[in-house]
């Protein structure tokens, strides 16, 4: 069993149905309820839907609720899509991009972005949950605080930096030091609440486990890596899937970095073609979208529990 | 205050069976104990009887009338928990009217009626704090007075002494049995604790594996526990139980013949129980009883008694004796049970063999 | 010798924290406390199309650009639009996300298992669908033709006779962007209470609801006199924070806005007027941006600090046992 099904198995035990079911007039409540929540999702639920639906349709914009009525679902918006004829309206003439490159480099910063925050806050969340040390409630307070400030105040000053930092370089460097600078600062972003969450985590580990293995004469690294590090595997996974999706679904950071590059991912795609909608075509957006909501999706299904109890975990009463 | 019968009530979660086909009546203003082993479907019992549960079968009367398809709130019972639920946002005032509030009684009566019942309850001059203030005896003071303030008509008590404790517990035990006499009112009591049931019940209704396995006043259940559950259940040290067989209708125990004033079959096998308190250690046998040779093992020293560990034919009973009783490990002694304490059992359906 | 010294270094206690915290503790300090200094600083300065060289050293009206915000906004129509738009936005979905939030948490509490936990992963969707799907979700479903899923459906059912631009008609505005807005945040914002009044429900005892009941409480009285009391500092906490996070949230808007949904002043707010200001080819006046950074930055400091009192930070950390 991996962690993750570990995790879930746990999860599921505790998630038995409520069995003081009928404390609550429940079926009748029930009903009503689910109609009035179904009500209110439907516009969600309906543009979700209508926007797959569109990636499959040979329409030639956006496809409407009547349309429904004589749908033919064809998968030439994605043909198109992965060849990159992204404006297919203007005859033969399309305009071509590299859609694998752009996929590629969407995964090159998730991946980054995933590997830099696990890295970085595994480490700081033990040090912060097992060594003791002056100052160490200052400090985790004020890395707290630091997540609560305007990503847009630092945004102005990050790219500052990197104009400046730029000069040094041979220009033949710019696009992978773009790519490492934006890795970089997105993972800073995630970096207090990820140390915060490995720090739960690491809470929850007996001590004499720890104790047995300094007294067999094993280093605090040592400990960290062989003893502790295994144990906080869920913690880990899904601290890695929060990191990819947050690198994943990001969109300004890519804007300002790479964008300007001519380096592109889905989202600045995504954004590049809407902006463009007189010449774009829609049902392709449309694959984009989709394309770009699957590991999102799932991820979120697989590990919805973990999220559920990682968000709400954020507040002790 | 009415009388409760539950009619053919069987109560599943899923596919686990927790209450099988029980037919019951807790008299009108008696003190009735539910006794059983935790998982045995006791506080299913009670929450069937507040409307917290529904019956999967059968039907639930109050007196008359038939509550099974009431909720709870319409029932006018009052709920006791093991860790007294009080609302913590609440001071204990609110929490003692909050019942009565919810019935959208005059604010006056309200008042008068809390103080009423906290007077009852010797907790007047708490009633302006928290409930983390407060001591869990007095918590389960508050959770009492919670529950009687609405003058309900029956009171549920699911383990309500099991949080606080022993000194308490035994004292609050007392109290309890003095209010619920003063009132008159038809108390449900669930617990795992014999000796609590002992002490307060009028009837004691011994619950296992969501079967009723008797329902007696707590004499009837010490002297004649109706199966071998009961007779392991209640009595602390527990009932000895012991396997023999019979050979020409008598009990060959312990490598001895024990001839009983009984109508046994020929052969077979029964079991033998005896409490530990009826019997007697002695050097030789005695006259009238059944005299069972075995070896002391181990000695307790209560200090006002001593429990002696006996090793009998390969099996280990134990005998309460007076704090004089003289005896030490390995010593060949005799176990006396006089005829009229034996208990028989059948070893295949665990129901009391009458003598 | 140097090895000698690095490894006696690293075996140290002090090594030790410095080799676990050095990798987090560098990131923050070049991504987040030198930009935050750095973004006050460049507010005094004049800079502006990034010429770093030119202008960062220069000091010589360091208010300057706060005169010209001020000025801004108390003069310049669109301005002024971009701050009774970010009032009236920030006001109203939070709003929305707190009371959406309550209602949502006890609606999936109260119903059956299956449902519930159906709708809290649909409600979690939003949250978690990159932001440029999101945006194009949205642009999709209000956008101005009679191809946009709301106009279809109205002009089917003949509510409307033509398709309306929902966020940048002038009859409809300032309102129609504004509910936009409302609307697209509001969904993203709404599942953060949900979760946290959720979880906070069920940490409710099982004993305290049934205790309700029997004392006689109706399913609206156990809201109202159990349920809700239980969770107030819940509540308090999830307002504060979605406050903050609505004060600063701005990428899903500046799509919207760049793709022509909603009105450019109107459908601007504060953190979107500071990243326009400092990025996009009209402005690129990085000063005065960082000035209006400077603004959210005050603010947000102050809710973060209550957010920790809240959070009871000081009781979450738990000492490390030994002497270690």
């Amino acid at each position: 069993m991996n962690p993750l099904q570990r995790l879930r198995a746990r999860r599921r035990e505790r998630e038995e149905p409520l069995i003081d079911v009928e404390t609550i007039p429940r079926r009748r409540l029930t009903i009503v309820l689910a109609i009035a929540v179904g009500l209110a999702s439907l516009p969600m639920l309906i543009t979700y839907i209508l926007l797959i639906l569109t990636s499959f349709s040979n329409t030639a914009g956006m496809l409407t609720i009547s349309d429904l009525a004589h749908y033919v679902p064809t998968i030439q918006p994605w043909i198109d899509f992965l060849e990159g004829k992204v404006e297919p309206t203007a005859g033969h003439l399309y305009t071509t991009m590299e859609i694998l490159g752009i996929i590629l480099n969407t995964l090159i910063v998730a991946a980054g972005v995933s590997i830099v925050v696990v890295l970085t806050s595994t480490m700081a969340g033990y040090a912060f949950s097992r060594i003791r040390f002056r100052g160490r409630k200052a400090l985790m307070q004020l890395v707290m605080i630091l997540h609560a400030f305007p990503g847009v105040a630092l945004i102005i000053a990050v790219y500052a930096l990197y104009v400046w930092s730029l000069a040094a370089l041979p220009p033949s460097a710019w696009n992978t030091y773009a790519f490492i600078y934006v890795i970089l600062s997105r993972a800073s972003l995630e970096i207090p609440m990820s140390i915060w969450l490995m720090k739960g985590f690491f809470d929850k580990i007996p001590w004499e486990v720890e104790w047995a293995a300094i007294v067999d004469g094993a280093s605090r690294i040592r400990v960290w890596r062989e003893i502790v590090l295994p144990l906080v595997k869920p913690g880990i996974a899904a601290l890695s899937i929060f990191a990819f999706l947050a690198g994943w679904e990001d969109f300004i950071y890519v804007w300002v970095f790479l964008k300007p590059r001519d380096i592109y991912t889905l989202a600045t795609f995504i954004e590049e073609q809407v902006r463009n909608l007189e010449t774009a075509y829609f049902p392709v957006v449309a694959a984009a979208g989709t394309l770009y909501l699957i590991p999102t999706i799932i991820f979120f299904i697989t590990t919805q529990h973990l999220l559920l109890e990682t968000y709400a975990g954020g507040m002790k009463a | 205050m009415v009388e409760v019968r539950l009619e053919n009530v069987t109560k599943k979660f899923g596919r686990v069976v927790a209450l099988r086909d029980i037919n019951l009546r807790f008299r009108d203003g008696k003190f009735t104990v539910v006794l059983g082993p935790s998982g045995s479907g006791k506080s299913t019992l009670l929450y069937l009887i507040a409307g917290i549960y529904k019956p999967t079968r059968g039907r639930i009367y109050f007196d008359d009338k038939d509550v099974t398809n009431l909720p709870p709130n319409k029932r006018n019972v009052g709920l006791v928990f093991q860790n007294y639920a009080l609302y913590p946002h609440m001071t204990v005032y609110e929490n003692i009217a909050f019942p009565l509030k919810l019935r959208k009684t005059p604010q006056r009566k309200i008042d008068e009626k809390v103080h009423e019942v906290a007077k009852l309850l010797h907790i007047e001059e708490l009633l302006d704090r928290y409930p983390h203030q407060l001591s869990g005896g007095q918590q389960q003071r508050v959770a009492l007075a919670r529950a009687l303030v609405k003058e309900p008509a029956v009171l549920l008590l699911d383990e309500p002494l099991s949080n606080l404790d022993a000194l308490l517990r035994v004292k609050i035990r007392a109290e309890l049995k003095k209010l619920q006499e003063q009132l008159g009112i038809t108390a449900i009591y669930v617990t795992h604790d014999q000796a609590e049931a002992m002490a307060l019940a009028d009837e004691i209704i011994v619950i296992h594996r969501g079967v009723i396995q008797q329902k007696a006043p707590p004499k009837k259940i010490y002297e004649e526990p109706a199966n071998l559950f009961v007779a392991g259940f209640i009595g602390n040290p527990p009932t000895n139980l012991l396997k023999a067989r019979l050979v020409d209708g008598a009990i060959e125990l312990g490598g001895s013949r024990i001839t009983i004033p009984a109508r046994l079959p020929r052969d077979g096998y029964i079991v033998v129980g005896f409490r530990p308190e009826h019997a007697s250690v002695d050097a030789e046998p005695l006259e009238n009883h059944a005299s069972i040779p075995g070896e002391v093992y181990v000695v307790e020293d209560m200090g006002k008694e001593k429990i002696l560990t006996i090793i009998i034919g390969g099996e280990m009973v134990k005998v309460i004796a007076p704090p004089t009783a003289e005896f030490k490990p390995g010593d060949k002694v005799y176990v006396n049970i006089p005829y009229r304490r034996i208990m028989l059992f059948d070893p295949e359906t665990g129901a009391r063999i009458e003598a | 010798m140097g090895a000698e010294r690095l490894r006696s270094f690293l075996t140290s206690r002090r090594g030790h924290l410095a080799f676990f915290l050095a990798p987090a503790l560098t990131l923050i300090t070049i991504f987040y406390l030198v930009p935050l200094i750095l973004s006050i600083y460049i507010s005094l300065t004049p800079l502006k199309y990034w010429q770093l060289n030119r202008y960062l050293t220069d000091l010589s009206h360091p208010l300057e650009n706060y005169y010209r915000l001020f000025y801004l906004v108390t003069h310049h129509p669109d301005i002024g639009k971009v701050v009774i738009t970010t009032i009236v936005f920030t006001g109203l979905t939070l709003v929305v996300n707190v009371v959406g939030g309550l209602l949502l948490a006890l609606a999936t509490y109260l119903m059956e298992e299956r449902f519930s936990l159906f709708y809290r992963t649909l409600w979690l969707l939003p949250r978690m669908t990159p932001i440029a799907v999101y945006s194009l979700l949205w642009y999709y479903f209000f956008h101005g033709s009679r191809f946009g899923i709301l106009n279809s459906i109205l002009l089917s059912l003949g509510v409307i006779h033509k398709p309306v631009w929902w966020g940048v008609d002038e009859k409809l505005l300032p309102w129609g962007a504004w509910m936009i807005l409302v609307y697209v945040n509001g969904l993203v914002g709404v599942s953060f209470g949900m979760i946290i009044f959720y979880s906070a429900l069920r940490s409710i005892p099982r004993e305290q609801v049934m205790a309700a009941r029997v004392d006689g409480a109706t399913t609206t009285q156990l809201i109202r006199y159990v349920l809700i009391p239980s969770i107030k500092w819940h509540i308090v906490f999830v307002t504060v924070w979605e406050l903050l996070s609505l004060l600063t949230t701005y990428a899903h808007i500046f799509l919207l806005v760049e793709w022509g949904l909603i009105d450019k002043w109107w459908g601007t707010t504060w953190a979107l007027f500071v990243f326009n200001t400092a990025f996009t080819a009209q402005a690129l006046d990085q000063g005065l941006a960082a000035a209006a950074a400077t603004v959210l930055v005050a603010i947000g400091l102050v809710l973060g600090l209550i957010t920790l009192k809240i959070m009871g930070f000081k009781e979450l950390m738990i000492e490390p046992r030994g002497e270690l």
